[in-house]
Order: C-alpha cells, then structure tokens, then sequence
C-alpha cells in the first residue's frame, strides 16, 4: 500500500497538478522546462542505478553517456538550423572546413539521428565494457579507469579538430522538428515527453531488476565468483548492463538537448559522473525510486541554492556526499522505510 | 573421474602443493583431511579453476581442465562449495536457488525467462532436503551461518553438477545441524563424486563412508579408510605435533 | 687568427671614428645636447639632423631616450629611465648610473616630427642598451637587416661587450651579413667558423643561404647544407634529452603526490580523491608563508621563506590529512567506492574553502637561488628550480623507504596492511597506525604541492590536475608497492612528455590514456602485482 503511494504522489504532482498549474497560468512554464530537464537527468540517473546500485560497478562514464546521446540530438538540431544556404555550422565555416564530415551526415535526418544517438554510446559501452569486464578489472580499478576514458573524452570532445564545436560545444537552435522552441505550448510539449519517457523507462527499469536478469546483477555485486561457479558468464552480464545502462543515459541526454538547448563539454568530465552517482547515493542506491528521488531533489537544490547563495553550493555538495556515505547508506528512501518501520513498531506496541 | 597428476603450485617461493598422483571414481565420497597451510583448499581452487598452478595436469572425464575459465570448468559438471559461505546476500534465498538451478545461464534467457513450474518444483525440492523450505522468502544475508553453508550446498546442487567439491561444509554448525550435513552428503554421493574438506573428526567419521585422503605440507600422506587413517602413527604425529617422532629420534 | 683579424679591424675603426669625429661635427656635440635638452624649438630641426648624419654611438643612448620618450632632464644632465629597472642613468657625455632626486626631474618632450628623423638609426641604438637582453635582441635583428658596411660597425661594438650572450648575438649578425654578401672568400670564412662551432641561431641565415638563387658558390651550398644537417641533428638530441628531463621532473611531481596515495589505498582500502586538495593545502601553506615574511619579516630574510614551508607544508598537509582521517575516512576502511565518494565530497569542501579564503590565483615566488639553470650546452639548459624538485623526490621517496622497511612504525604499517585484524589482535594500535600513516601520506602531498609552487601557479583546484594521473600510477604500478609506484610515476612522466613532444598536448594524453588502457588488458593488477591465494569477495 505504501510502496504504491510514492507512485500516486509523483503522477499526481507531476502530471496533474503541474499541467493544471500552466494552463490556469500558477505556475510559469519555465518551471516545468527546469522540471523536464530533471525528469532526464533522473533517467540518467536510472541507468547509474542499473549498472552501480544493482550491479555494484562505479563507473565514472554516465556522464559522457548522457552527452553522447545529447550531441546527437545536438548534430541533428545543428544540421536543421541551419539558415537558408548554408550547409555547414558556423563553427567549421570559422574553421576552414569546406565539407561536411561523414559521421555529421547521417545526422540530418531525424530518424537516422534518433537510433545513432541512441546505438554509438550502446556500441561504445559494449567495446569499452568488454575490454575491461573480460580482464576482471573492477571496483576501484574499474572506477579509476573509466574516470581516465572519461577525461580522455572530454579532452577530445574540447577539440576544434573533432568537429563537434569545441569547448563551446553546440548551441544556438530555434526550431526542433519544425516547432518554434521558443513557443510555450512547445515547451510544455517537452515537458509531458520527457515525464512519460522517466515513466516508461522506470517501467522498464522496474521489469528488468525483478526478472532472472535483474537477480543476476544483484548476485553479481554480491559475489561475483559464486556467479562464475554457477556457470554465469559474468562479463556478458557485465557488458549487457553497462550497455544498457548508457543507452538509457542517452535517451535522458536527448531529451535534455531541446530543453537546454547547449550541450558542452563540460557536462562530460568526471565530476559530472560523479555527481550522478551521488544522486543515486543519496536517494537511495539499489531502488529505482532512490535514483529518481535523488536526481530530482539534488537537482532541485542545485537550482535553489545556485540563485540563493552561490557560493555555498560547493559546501552543500560537498557535505551531501560526507553525509550520504557515512549515514545515509540506503539513502533518502532507505530512511523513509526504516521511519515507517519504527512509526510500525511503535504503532504496534501501544496497540 | 578426476585424475590429478605431478600437480604443483607454490606462492612466491613457497610449495603450496605437490601432489603426485591423487584420482576419484564416478560416484565417490572422498573425504580430505590434513592441518592448517597443507594445501586442501588450494587443491580445490585449482580443480574449479581459481587458482593457476605452476605445472601438471588434472582430467576430468578425461578432460584437461588447467588453462579453462572458471565458467567452462563449472560447465563441465564442477561445482565448488567455499569455505566461507559465498552465497547472494542481498537476494531471497529463493532468488539464489532461482539463479543456481541449472539450464542456460546465458544473458539473453535471463533476460526473457519466465519462470517455468518444473523449475519451481525443483526448487521446492532441493530447498525442503537442505532444510531451507521455510525460509524462501528470507534474505540470504540475514540467514544463520549454519544455514548459509546449506544454501551454498543447495546452490551447488541445483547445479546438478557431476562433482562436487564442499569445502568445510560443517563449520559453524552445531551437532544436530553436522549431523543432518553429513547426511545430506551421503545422499548427494548416490549420484554424485563429492569431495569434502574437513577438520571436525566427529563429522569425517560420519562421512567417510569410503577413502580418506590426509594432506600435509602440500604432500599426500596416506589414503586408507577412516579407521585406517586414524591408526596411522605418521597422521597421528602430525595432528599432534612432532612430540613423539622427536621423542623417538632422541632414543634411537 | 680570427681574434687578430679583428683586433686589427677595430683597429681601423678607432682611428676612422676619431678622425670622423673631429672632423664632421658641424655643430658640437655639446651644443647639440643643450639645444635639445632646452628644447630651443629654432634650432631642433636642425640639431636633429647634425645627430642623425653624424651618427655616433655617444649619442645613442640620447638618440634612444628621445625615441621612446623616456628622456629627462635633471640639474642640466639628460638622463633617462629604462623600462624595468629603478635606477636612473645619465645619458650622455657617458651612460651610467647616477642618483637622482625625483622631484628635480622633468620630462623633456618631443613632436612627432623630430622623433621620426631618428628613425633611420632607430636599429642600431639599443645596442648599447644597458640590458643585455635589449643588446642581445638588436644584434640579432642585423642577421635579417643588416648589410655589408655594418659589419665594422658591429665589430667595433664587440671590444667593449663583455656579455657572451651578446658576443655571440653579434657574431651571428656578422656571419649572416657575410653569408649573405657576394663575397665567396667571406662565405667560405663563416663556413669554416660555423663547421668548428655550431650555433643554432645561424640555421635561418644558412637555410636562406642555400635557398639563394643568385649564390654561385657551389661548394659553399654543399659545406652549408652539411653544417645544417649537423645543427639539425644536434637539435634533435637536445630535444630528446630536454623532454627527458621536463618527463622525468614531471614524473617526480605524480610520484611525490602517488606516493602517499598508495600507500594509503595499500594500508585501508581507502581510495582517496581529495588527496590531490592536500597538495593545494601544501601549496597554499607556502604562500601564507610567503605573506608572512613579506608582512613581518626583513626584507633580507625573504628568500629564506621557501625553506621554511618545505617542511610546514608537510605538517599543515598532514595535519589536515588527519583530520579527514578522523572525521571521514576513519569510517571507511575497506569501502573503497564509498571512500572515493565521501572523500570527493571532502574535496568539493576544501576547494571551495581554499576558493573563499584566497581567492582564485595567487602565485608564489621561487626562491633567488633556485631561478636559473645549468647550462649543459647552448640551447640545453636544466633549470635549477626542477632538478631541485627531482633531488626533493628522491630525498623523500629514500625517506619514506626508510621509514617503511627500517623502522619500527614502518614494519607496523605493512603489518596492518597485509592484515588488519591480525595485527590488531597482536597488539598493534591500528587506529593509531591508520592515523600515522594518514599524516605522513598526506604531508608528503603537501610537500609535493609545496615544490609545485616552483613552477605553476597556486590556484584552489591545483590537486585536481594531478589527481587522475596519480591514480594511473597507482593502478599501473599495482596497489601499496613502493616500487611499482616510483616505476610506473617515472615512466608515465617521461611517457606523456615524449607523446605531447610528437603530438599536440591533448593528443599526447589521449594515446597515454589508451597505452594504459591496454596496459591493463595484459597486467590487469599492475606491474608488481600481490600474490599468493587471496579470496576475491
């Protein structure tokens, strides 16, 4: 009973209430705009979930996931924007580049860029995951490993030569798919996609951890060597999730990509991982609704206090962390169980 | 069965293992015993594959088994119950008899399996033998130490492997539960090779309804049943220390 | 005999310069200096034009004042200013130095239009600039400008040089002057000069040399495309060696700052992010330092302030490290991802601690005795401030040796890493070992932070350059082995200098990155992995 009430709260919150509030004019549409992006760092931090929480890797790549599949979305965009005449971005034009590269072009249809964006960090996870999972390279190693991929990409992203805009990254889009993305009611449009694309991939999420797969993920963090003298072949397990962990970051990073409309390079590097990560620490590691609650509330306070008190942000950050891993090991839904329990308890004993 | 030849393995510098010759049939119970650092688990870990040795070889139906991964070996039909219970602490005890039964393991069939009733049954099966039918729904880490090593012996057998190794399987256990152990085992060997590592004599002489293997220093000692083994004055000096053989030595 | 060639040539010189003195001033010299030092606006046209066409180098110390407006007069003496010293030099009959009373100095100023009359020696004044650099720079700038009827010019200037720097410099220009006139007899001299001493700076003048179409000196193109290939090699080997040594000072930086690192994962499982802010903390404590004896100290004791953070910087770092230690770490042992985790949160504090109290950049200032270099051979030179941080290095990591594989608390601490619980049990305080170790891991980044003011900035977010790179070392050399550890900091050093030397930065650390990669495909626990059976879970 309890279990389903967080679900009700959230439709409630979020697809009612919110949506009555725009269109009675309560609520500014710059809010669900910052809603709907949190709606994609929260599929995000699904997938962090997934492969951390369930599996027991820290991977420091999440980030550069969720950006692979922005800076699709951001080439399509690019592409589509583009003024009469004119075949290439302004960025290569200032770069003496005369043609379009070949990995750009598929990227000026929108379909094409659609499954790209989804399958190159898929693809990329799955070379990436096998090469190391093969080599048992996990915990702290693996960890510290994905975090040098992690940089290493970044550096590149930062290039001119890679032609993907450099530190500036992409930017700069009036129209996606034809709409005005100025215009309110599109904006809201994107608001209602991004809540039923967390919806449907938590539905999914929610099928994949109870099935026999989800169990062997579990059992994997917990002993991966029992796992191998019971016949399981850890890697592809490890490689599966790992892939399907970055894809599901990839659809919250192009869904992110027409809220925001900038994708930089910036919100690759490692500290932009490790961040999810603590969202996930924080809302509560191994339950989907901890990644979820997470991303929403640390996010939340990043936009509050960012505006309130600026330079106090860091000292937050930085003291959420101290506190989740010393306290908090279940995270915010892990105490809100055990409050419940002891309120039981309680309840039971003066009845 | 299994067939174990000029087997060594030492960790730098020191001989861990030296086994000459060492083989089990179809259908044994073999018990090994032998002190502290004489190398039983290491021969365990080297026949499921955890542990490289530096040379020799070791059959399985009349298979090498040096140089394959621990997923090949324990696809073959070898399955390893550790010494410290290594079980999946954060599922149900039914979840970690779900993942041990056997079938394909692969990621696609996890991926869309759906639970069949044979496989149910199965598990009902081995989970009221080993005494655990009560606690499908408990968490695996919160079970009893005792009933820990009986999951782990569950898991191993829902593996329906063809050789077993159980690595100390009554530590922890009070007598009722050893006793109920040992049991077990002489069950699993009707159909199964089973080889037991223990120290608790009580426990072996329940067991060792066969051949008794002592280890020691990495070394064969003798093989012979239990009431051979224990009549043994080499076995015997070296459970008690060397008092008598040094003893002996200053006499003659 | 080309030091008598000369001598005579100056020789000629002396005689010619003195004859042309007495006999083409039309006005005096020091009724020249007068009329522009009162700016007699009749006669200054005309005194400028006296200047120009007698062209005497007594003067150009005045020529130039006037040129770049530095010009000033005090008690009727010209005396000028240069750009980037204090003292005050009289101008003419003599440039030197003189005291000067601030107040009683006025700035003479001049139009445009007589400024620009000087512009035909505008080349030639800065070289009897006081600088040596200044000097140094306008030779140089005959190689490409200069002509034939310099070169006695030039010579003459050489007798009274005593920098070698600018010795060379003018040898230079007369070389290029030379290789560039059509005098084959002139060529062939350079040529045999430059076949005895190669001079890197000469490889413009010889390429344009064998480019010039009008050069009919064959043999003199082949002999000159020899000495090129010759330099070029030469290059080359110094190149390798320089990248050698930034890699290797590079590599003692990432072993200072992994050394602690691993020895703390070795001892508790503990994956510490924020050691990289003990590095900003040991930086920041040699700036405070710094401030202090600038605040309160004479002014002669200043150089002395480095020598005092050395070691305050291994004791604030380290006492910062136990604090942590205490506070967070304490709970964490044998929790590595959730250590890396609660310690990067540390880290977030302590830079934005760092960012309030300090501000964003701040710099400290090397020591006199360490600024400099040796000069192995022209074009090589080892700067002192980075031999010092290697022999710093090597001082420590022989340190930490010691203290780990001779002395009693060492032998405590690889007790308590192989096995916590068994050395607890045999009397060991682990706590207080868990603590020690943290401060001595910890001091030694402060120390390492302390040698990095040496040569970059002091900003808060330093640690963090260094902080994935010293987890590299780590993993490369394979956990809690001192020797692995200084191996694979060295090489990884040396490594990424050699690839940023072939390929551009960004590049060089990419291919590094991916070379580790695959490092670990084939050693997955390192180059000094532990062995010996070891349960997985």
């Amino acid at each position: 009973m309890l279990k389903n009430k967080i679900y009700i709260i959230f439709i409630l919150v979020f697809a009612l209430l919110m949506p009555i509030g725009y269109f009675t004019g309560l609520v500014p549409i710059n809010t669900l705009t910052l809603w709907g992006r949190y709606f994609c760092l929260a599929i995000a931090a699904l997938g962090v979930d997934l492969i951390w929480g369930y599996t027991g890797i820290l991977s420091m790549t999440q980030a550069l996931f969720f950006c692979m599949g922005a800076y699709g979305m951001g080439m399509y965009m690019t592409l589509s924007n583009l003024p009469e005449g004119q075949f290439l971005p302004s960025f290569m034009v200032w770069n003496q580049v005369t043609e379009l590269p070949f990995f750009w072009v598929p990227f000026d249809n929108f379909s094409y860029a659609l499954v790209l964006s989804i399958l190159v960090p898929g693809v990329f996870a799955g070379v990436l995951g096998y090469f190391i999972f093969r080599k048992r390279i996990k915990g702290v190693y693996f960890a510290i490993i994905t975090q040098a991929i992690a940089l290493a990409m970044f550096l590149l992203f930062s290039r001119n030569e890679t032609m993907l805009g450099g530190t500036n990254g992409l930017t700069d889009f009036k129209f996606f798919l034809g709409f005005d993305l100025r215009d309110t009611s599109v904006k809201f449009g994107l608001y209602i996609l991004s809540l039923l694309a967390l919806g449907l991939i938590y539905w999914y999420c929610h099928g994949l951890v109870n099935s026999k797969f989800g169990k062997a993920l579990v059992a994997i963090r917990d002993s991966e060597s029992r796992m191998r003298f019971t016949k399981y072949k850890v890697t592809h397990y490890s490689v599966a999730i790992f892939m399907i962990g970055a894809m599901i970051a990839a659809v919250g990073g192009m869904l992110y990509m027409p809220q925001t409309g900038i994708i930089t390079p910036g919100r690759m590097d490692v500290q932009a991982s490790i961040e999810m990560i603590i969202w996930v620490a924080l809302g509560g590691r191994g339950k989907l609704k901890g990644a979820v609650v997470g991303a929403l509330v640390l996010n939340l306070m990043y936009s509050v206090f960012t505006t309130v008190l600026p330079s106090s942000w860091l000292y937050i950050l930085g003291g959420l962390f101290v506190i989740t891993v010393l306290y908090l090991p279940k995270g915010i839904v892990g105490l809100v169980d055990q409050m419940k329990e002891k309120l039981n308890s309680m309840f039971v004993k003066t009845a | 069965m299994l067939e174990v030849k000029d087997l060594k393995v030492s960790f730098g510098g020191l001989v861990a293992l030296n086994l000459d010759t060492f083989s089990i049939r179809k259908n044994e119970l073999r018990v090994i015993i032998g002190p502290n650092g004489a190398g039983k688990s290491t021969f365990m870990d080297i026949v499921c594959g955890k542990t490289k040795p530096q040379q020799g070889s070791v059959k399985f139906k009349g298979l090498e088994l040096l140089g394959r991964k621990e997923v090949e070996i324990a696809k073959l039909g070898v399955g390893r119950k550790f010494q410290k219970p290594s079980i999946f602490s954060g599922l149900t005890v039914y979840d970690n008899l779900l993942l041990g039964l056997d079938g394909p393991k692969d990621v696609f069939t996890s991926y869309f399996y759906k639970l069949a009733s044979y496989d149910k049954d199965r598990i009902v099966e081995v989970a009221e033998k080993v005494g655990l039918i009560d606690d499908l729904t408990m968490i695996a880490g919160s079970l009893s130490h005792g009933k820990k090593q009986w999951l782990e012996i569950a898991i191993v057998m829902l593996q329906d492997s063809e050789l077993m190794l159980i690595d100390e399987p009554a530590a922890g256990m009070s007598d009722v539960e050893a006793e109920k152990t040992g049991n077990l085992l002489c069950d699993l060997s009707k159909k199964h090779s089973v080889i037991v590592i223990e120290h608790d004599m009580k426990f072996v002489e329940q067991i060792a309804i066969e051949k008794v293997s002592v280890l020691v220093r990495g070394q064969m000692l003798t093989e012979g049943t239990f009431q051979e083994v224990r009549n043994n004055q080499e076995v015997i000096d070296c459970y008690l220390g060397s008092a008598n053989s040094a003893q002996q030595k200053a006499h003659s | 005999m080309k030091n008598k060639i000369s001598i005579f040539v100056a020789f000629l010189m002396v005689v010619i310069g003195w004859t042309q003195e007495v006999e083409s001033y039309s006005i005096p010299l020091d009724t020249c200096v007068n009329v522009l030092l009162h700016k007699d606006a009749t006669r200054l046209k005309e005194v400028a034009t006296c200047l120009v066409t007698n062209d005497d180098i007594a003067t150009y110390p005045l020529i130039s004042a006037i040129v770049d407006k530095r010009l000033f007069v005090y008690k009727g003496t010209a005396v000028t200013k240069f750009p980037g010293d204090t003292l005050y030099y009289s101008v003419y009959p003599k440039l030197e130095t003189i005291s000067v009373q601030q107040e009683k100095l006025s700035e003479v100023n001049f139009p445009r239009s007589i400024r620009t009359k000087f512009n035909v020696l505008s080349k030639k004044v800065n070289l009897v600039h006081p600088n040596k650099s200044v000097r140094e720079m306008s030779f140089r700038s005959f190689k490409t400008t200069g002509v034939l009827s310099d070169v006695d010019f030039l010579t003459s200037l050489k007798i009274n040089e005593e920098e070698e720097e600018v010795l060379l410099a003018a040898d230079e220009a007369i070389y290029s002057i030379w290789l560039h006139s059509n005098n084959a007899a002139l060529q062939n001299k350079v040529l045999s000069e430059l076949e005895e001493n190669m001079n890197v700076h000469m490889l413009d003048p010889l390429l344009d040399y064998v480019a010039l179409k009008e050069n009919t000196n064959v043999e003199g193109k082949e002999r000159a495309k020899k000495i090129i290939e010759n330099i070029e090699s030469r290059e080359k080997t110094i190149n390798v060696i320089q990248n050698l040594f930034s890699g290797i000072s590079l590599g003692s930086i990432l072993l200072l700052v992994a050394l602690g690192l691993s020895i703390i994962y070795g001892l508790g499982g503990v994956i510490n992010m924020s050691h990289g802010e003990f590095v900003m903390i040991g930086a920041y404590t040699a700036f405070s330092v710094q401030q202090f004896f600038i605040g309160f100290l004479p002014e002669s004791w200043f150089d002395l302030f480095f020598w005092a953070s050395l070691p305050l910087s291994f004791v604030v770092s380290g006492c910062f490290g136990l604090l942590v230690e205490k506070l967070v770490i304490r709970h964490l042992y044998s929790r590595p991802l959730e250590s890396l985790l609660g310690t990067w949160g540390v880290s977030l504090i302590l830079i934005q601690l760092a960012r309030t109290i300090f501000g964003d950049v701040t710099a400290v200032k090397s020591p006199e005795i360490l600024s400099g270099g040796i000069n192995v051979t022209q074009g090589l030179m080892l700067p002192y401030n980075r031999l010092f941080i290697i022999g710093l290095t090597l001082v420590m990591v022989l340190l930490t040796y010691f203290v780990f594989f001779k002395s009693k608390l060492g032998l405590k601490i690889r007790a308590v890493t192989q096995n916590r619980d068994m050395s607890a049990s045999l009397g060991v305080s682990v706590k207080r070992i868990d603590s020690l170790t943290f401060f001595l891991g910890s001091g030694l980044a402060g120390v390492a932070g302390c040698a990095m003011t040496l040569i970059g900035n002091v900003v808060p977010n330093m640690g963090q350059t260094y902080i994935v790179d010293s987890f590299l070392v780590v993993v490369v050399g394979g956990v809690g082995k001192l020797i692995g550890t200084i191996i694979s900091a060295l090489g990884l050093g040396v490594l990424s200098k050699v690839f940023e030397f072939f390929y551009e930065a960004v590049y060089g650390k990419v291919i590094l990155l991916l070379i580790i990669f695959f490092f670990l495909q084939y050693k997955p626990k390192g180059l000094f992995p532990d062995k010996g059976r070891h349960s997985d879970d």
